[in-house]
């Protein structure tokens, strides 16, 4: 059970207060009727699964309800960063980042 | 050991609640919710503050839950006072709040919720919407070492039963609280703004 | 059979002289015990009967009590069934017969055969590992959430002076042991420690933890799980030791504990010596033997004979002699064993024979003898056949094997030490830490001082203190102690395929020749063997087994044992009852009833429920002597000829405010609502992305910037996250806020002709005229003197108000409207008679008559879709894609059955010829259907492939039970298709 630093509660809390939401920073095509149905199927559908340092959306759905972005290891669970919707991804850490 | 309840449940009568959304960083806005509530939005995460029996708890970043003495009006008077993004919703129907005290009321929140409300952790003056049992509830720190426990009206009976039992092996006593008290002790109401 | 206070279950049936306590499951052979904890793999008992009977339980930890009744969980018919064809059934016997042979895996996958499927039945029995529990477990279980800054787990020596070093920087500890009394390994053995019986310094550090703040001690409490950042599981047992039945209070609890920091202190497991008929009675553990004699008075047997590995086990020959009892000779399969404890037997005059093994064990219902030959260089052979040895108890001791199971769980995979001959915990990470035993400490004083530091180090990572230990170990009497020999399978003189059996894991039978024989298959990945042979299977998960099963893997494939690895250990560390899992999520904790205000009038009034979401929501309302559909036939006619009430509380609704609500809306909802007159409502459909109907429900203006949305009730939490995502991620930048009021207000739907009447009889301050309060108006005044919010709306197709007020006045309002439609026969109606009266009209129900391929064209709802928005809405390109546009799709329609009697079956199939061949092309579904009173006839809604091109053609609904109802194909409004009986 993970533990996730809330950015807007300010304290670690337990996975089970919170939702993931999926893959972040999918964001939404500006102009949809200007895309193929290809390309509106990969917004739609396609997301990325990488093992390691994964971007992920996740909502405190029992606490402050707010929305926020987890830098997560799909290896080892470590949440590595939460960082703000809006805010730039970070790089994933490639050595001792912290 | 003493021979009275480990734990005591009093349940408030109808009060009144609002919903405030707003941006608490703006002074103005914080002025326009004191000036007619009697107190400010606190912004510090998890806390909340009180004026007599007025209370504004910290929901989310923008987000606070006010409450005062049944039959207050707050929802025209804040329009009137607010400017800008903000949002006042009467919820008064939706809130339950029981108090718990007595020497094992934490003993209950840790058979109920995840979070930690080790005195250390949970000193009075702090606030937490977390899991409770199967619902949800926010779980607030009170100066008397009892907590107050709020939650939505459809889960009321559930959760009563589910606090009953997990008091039982404590000693568990059922009581009430006046009409229009959060706490135990009658305090004299604070003064309308408005 | 009698006993003392303290006793175990097994030490008392030792104490009795059972020696005798399973007979083994797959070769029916008596076993007795061996070990003296959690490791024991023969003495598992089921206890009580009936709803209360426990199974899995290890008679080492079981504490004895009055009454208590205890049977073996292997159970004798299945033994015998085994027994018989036992000799017959080499490793992977099972595997082979019924999953198939390896040879045969040619698609990689193994089949069950019809052989499994037929005789499943009888080997699950056969397997006799405990029965289930029959009836309901009287017994109460709860859950309890921790905090602490440091966890301890176990209270042996290096536990007990982490938690004591942890204490004194003022964090917050719990530690937890799985015995009942704190201590471990000191409470079997005879140390010393400060010049005193250790037992007096461990009664000083539990004093001491005991009376300082902010520690809690649990005894009774397996820590059985470790999981994702230091969140364990502990089972604590509060009333076991009392009886099966707890008198009051909760009988186990499951602590879920979130920690800063985690020191493992879970010792060490004694390792057996792998031998020919090592598993008969009176073979056991060393360390067990001590702990029965020390700890229990228990003499397990006349005549010890000692066969070790290493210097630690001659305390048991010490021990056996203390006690005034005879040791037939020490064992050792060292050369030149030295060191004080040896030199300590060899002076009281014990034989002590080196370099030599227990090859065998003699005697059949237990031990008369060892047969005893020297070893040659290499342990793979002997130097000169067997001789015999008279004794009645061999203790074995292989070396120790660190309790790793717990590291193991969190994913580190344990390291194989040549030098501890011993696999030791991998790399734990900054969050948790290893000390004593487990860690591979071997001393008494290096488990102390290494149980030190970690509690400081835990501590200070954790904020509390330097990390700088104060301890000082108190004196202990330990002589040095010489390296360890490893020996994993003892020679004997017939090779290992033709040698009696040398079992390796007692509880599930798995022998030495069974490795072999899985090598030479050509399994080498000891998971695999480890599946092949069920080697570690069993409820101990090979506790005593794994290492020399490791060992016997690596020798047969010549390769080394770090090389060949270990398996992972898994949660739980022992069993764990489901009643401790469960907790109180049961009986009416085990799902939330949700409730309306009103929800004790409809309970009073008798009505039958139905469960929408987590609501409780009236389905009919049955008068004596009513059926189902003869309530639901009253209520409906109610309804279209009179009046009716409806409790329609469970409505998710939204407030939405701000200056960009009307956007807001436009963009989630197909329809758009920058037009709607304050006042006004307007039905919307809400998609997905991928174009599919995911919500629906009417929105009204209350204000300029101001809304509210109604939900349906299922969906309701589902739909305002989505809102909030979409608000919170994509258009942070929309000047608009959701706040849920679904709990704040309480709906009485008031419906019918007469509803008009009704309302004017409570509410005096709305004109409720036709044309002063229009269908789809929302109008604010009072009802029965309560502040209430109308809306004209309906989901019925007849004039209908719904009354919302604060929840607070909820139920008095409803008895006042009820009161008032008394000489109106107003009709109180469920959900069932909603649901017809609906379908009548052809209204969908989202998730009933749509699924998640529905697009609003589908639905026959383009009606309510705007293409030409700026924005557009969620879900809006997708509906443009080419596998949305197909004809052959999914449509709603209506069917009429022939016979006007007969109601179709919902998620009945529909195709156009059933008399053709199978597989016979599917045309679609039946969604909803409903026999009308109003019309006198079944109706129902289906899906059908191009159904709206189809009108008027015929399908057939082919039945279980053999029969086909056939069905024209009609609109799906078969009541009022213009909409005239809303508008009056």
């Amino acid at each position: 059970m993970l533990l996730i630093p809330c950015p807007f509660c300010r304290e670690d809390r337990s996975e089970e207060e919170f939702s993931c939401a999926g893959e972040a920073h999918i964001a939404r095509p500006e102009k949809p009727a200007e895309l193929s149905d290809h390309e509106w199927g990969d917004y739609l559908f396609m997301r990325t699964n990488p093992r390691g340092p994964h971007r992920e959306l996740w909502v405190h759905t029992a606490g402050c309800r707010r929305y926020f972005n987890v830098l997560r290891d799909t290896v080892s669970y470590e949440v590595l960063v939460v960082y703000e919707v809006g805010q730039p991804p970070p790089d994933p850490p490639g050595g001792d980042e912290s | 050991m003493s021979d009275g309840p480990g734990v005591v449940m009093r349940e408030s009568g109808a009060r009144g609640w609002w919903n405030l959304r707003g941006d608490g960083d703006e002074p103005r806005f914080r002025d326009g919710v004191a000036a007619v509530v009697g107190v400010s939005p606190p912004i510090e995460p998890c806390t909340w503050h009180a004026a007599g029996d007025r209370r504004a708890y910290w929901l989310g970043p923008d987000e606070w839950l006010l409450t005062a003495e049944h039959g207050t009006e707050f929802e025209s008077p804040l329009r009137g006072a607010l400017h800008g993004r903000c949002s006042i919703v009467d919820v008064s129907g939706a809130q339950i709040l029981v108090n718990l005290s007595g020497a094992q009321a934490g003993e209950v929140l840790r058979k109920s919720s995840p979070y930690d409300f080790h005195p250390r952790r949970f000193p009075p003056g702090r606030c937490v919407q977390t899991n409770f049992a199967k619902a949800t509830a926010l779980v607030a720190a009170n100066a008397d070492a009892s907590f107050d426990v709020v939650f939505r009206r459809s889960y009321a009976d559930y959760l009563r039963g589910w606090i009953a039992d997990a008091g039982r092996e404590y000693g568990f006593l059922r009581g009430s609280l006046g009409t229009d008290h959060p706490t135990r002790r009658q305090r004299q109401p604070a003064q309308d703004d408005d | 059979m009698h006993g003392f206070a303290g006793d175990t279950l097994a030490s008392a049936l030792l104490a009795n002289g059972v020696s005798r306590v399973a007979t083994s499951f797959k070769y029916g052979r008596p076993r007795g015990v061996v070990g003296h904890g959690a490791e024991e793999p023969n003495a598992i008992v089921q206890l009580g009967q009936g709803g209360a009977s426990v199974p899995n339980l290890r008679a080492t930890q079981v504490e004895l009590y009055d009454g208590l009744d205890a049977r073996p969980c292997s159970r004798s018919k299945a033994q015998r069934l085994a027994g018989t064809f036992g000799r017959f059934m080499p490793a992977g016997f099972y595997y082979k017969t019924f999953m198939g042979a390896p040879q045969r895996w040619t698609a990689g996958v193994a089949r069950p055969t019809a052989l499994w499927t037929a005789s499943e039945h009888v080997l699950r029995r056969a397997t006799g590992l405990g029965r289930v529990p029959a009836g309901n477990d009287p017994d109460t279980y709860d859950r309890f959430n921790r905090h602490c800054d440091v966890l301890v787990v176990g209270a042996g020596p290096a536990g007990l002076a982490a938690a004591l070093e942890a204490a004194r920087s003022g964090a917050r500890i719990l530690i937890a042991d799985e015995q009942a009394e704190l201590g471990g390994s000191l409470l079997d053995g005879s140390y010393s420690l400060g010049g005193e019986h250790a037992s007096k310094w461990v009664a000083d550090a539990v004093a001491e933890l005991a009376s300082s703040a902010d520690v809690d001690l649990l005894p009774r409490s397996t820590v059985a799980g470790y999981y994702d950042h230091n969140f364990l599981t502990i089972v604590e047992r509060r009333t076991d030791h009392l009886g099966l039945v707890a008198a009051n209070g909760t009988r186990q609890r499951l602590h879920r504990v979130r920690a800063g920091q985690v020191v493992l202190a879970t010792g060490a497991i004694e390792r057996p010596l792998v031998f020919a008929n090592n598993d008969r009675p009176g073979v056991m553990m060393a360390s067990s033997v001590s702990s029965y004699l020390n700890r229990y008075a228990v003499a397990v047997g006349d005549e010890l004979l000692l066969f070790t590995a290493n210097d630690h086990a001659y305390r048991t020959a010490l021990d056996w002699q203390r006690a005034g009892l005879a040791v037939a000779a020490v064992v050792d399969c060292r050369e030149a064993p030295e060191g004080g404890l040896v030199d300590a037997v060899r002076g009281a005059g014990t034989r002590v024979i080196t370099g030599h093994a227990v090859t065998e064990a003699s005697g059949r219902r237990r031990v008369t003898g060892a047969m005893i030959a020297p070893l040659g260089p290499g342990a793979d052979s002997l130097t000169a056949a067997p001789q015999h040895i008279a004794c009645d108890v061999i203790a074995c001791s292989g070396g120790w094997s660190p309790t790793l199971h717990l590291s193991s769980q969190t994913g580190t995979r344990p390291r194989w030490h040549e030098s501890a001959v011993a696999f030791l915990p991998g790399d734990l990470g900054k969050r948790a830490l290893c000390a004593g035993a487990v860690a591979g400490a071997r001393s008494l004083r290096d488990c102390l001082e290494q149980g030190a530091l970690a509690g400081a180090t835990a501590a200070s990572r954790a904020g509390f203190g330097s990390g700088r230990t104060t301890f000082t170990a108190p004196e202990t009497d330990e002589p040095s102690q010489a390296p360890s020999r490893a020996l994993f399978l003892v020679p004997h003189p017939k090779p290992v395929s033709r040698a009696p059996k040398q079992f390796v894991d007692f509880q599930l039978d798995v022998t030495a020749a069974d490795i072999e024989l899985a090598a030479r298959e050509g399994y080498t990945s000891v998971e695999h063997v480890k599946r092949y042979t069920a080697l570690g299977f069993g409820t101990d998960q090979g506790k005593l087994g794994n290492v020399n099963g490791v060992a016997i893997l690596a020798r047969t494939l010549d390769q080394d044992i770090a090389t060949t690895g270990t398996t992972m250990f898994r949660p739980a560390y022992t069993p764990v009852t489901f009643g401790a899992i469960a907790g109180r999520d049961v009986g009416e904790f085990h799902d939330p009833e949700r409730h309306t205000p009103m929800h004790a009038w409809h309970a009073s009034h008798g009505a039958m429920w139905e469960d929408v979401g987590r609501w409780k929501r009236p389905w009919y309302y049955p008068r004596p002597g009513e059926t189902m559909q003869d309530a639901v036939n009253r209520e409906c006619l109610a309804a279209r000829d009179a009046v009716a009430v409806l409790d329609a509380s469970t409505l998710g609704k939204t407030d939405i405010q701000g200056t960009d609500a009307a956007e807001f809306l436009d963009r989630v909802y197909t329809i758009g609502f920058r037009k709607l007159a304050v006042g006004r409502c307007r039905y919307g459909l809400m998609l997905r992305e991928d174009g599919t109907i995911f919500d629906d429900g009417v929105t009204a203006r209350l204000a300029e910037n101001r809304y509210l949305m109604h939900t349906t009730t299922g969906n309701a939490e589902a739909v305002f996250a989505w809102l909030e995502r979409w608000h919170q991620t994509e258009w942070p930048e929309l000047d608009v806020y959701l706040t849920s009021v679904t709990d704040h207000w309480a709906t009485t739907a008031l419906v019918g002709p007469e509803s008009r009447a009704v309302l004017a009889r409570v509410c005096d301050d709305i004109d409720l005229s036709r044309d002063a309060f229009r269908f789809m108006d929302v109008r604010e005044g009072h009802v029965a003197g309560i502040a209430a919010r109308v809306f004209r709306i309906s989901f019925s197709g007849e004039l209908s108000f719904e009354v919302n007020v604060c929840a607070q006045h909820g139920r008095q309002v409803w008895d006042a409207i009820v009161e008032a439609g008394g000489e109106f026969g107003i009709t109180p109606y469920g959900t069932e008679a909603m649901h017809v009266l609906r379908a009548e009209k052809g209204f969908i129900i989202v998730g009933q008559d749509s699924d998640t391929t529905t697009t609003p064209h589908d639905a026959g709802m383009d009606w309510v879709v705007r293409r030409n928005k700026p924005f557009g809405f969620l879900g809006d390109r997708s509906l443009d894609v080419s596998d949305h546009r197909r004809e052959d799709r999914l449509q709603l329609v209506g069917l009429a059955t022939t016979d006007e009697d007969t109601v179709l079956p919902e998620g009945g199939q529909l195709v156009d010829k059933p008399e053709a061949e199978a597989p016979v092309p599917m045309a679609g579904h039946v969604t909803s259907s409903y026999h009308s009173a109003r019309l006198g006839r079944s109706i129902a809604l289906a899906m059908v492939k191009s159904g709206t091109t189809r009108l008027g053609d015929t399908l057939h609904c082919p039945l279980a039970d053999g029969r086909t109802v056939s069905a024209k194909i009609v609109s799906p409004v078969f009541y009022d298709p213009d909409g005239e009986r809303q508008n009056v």
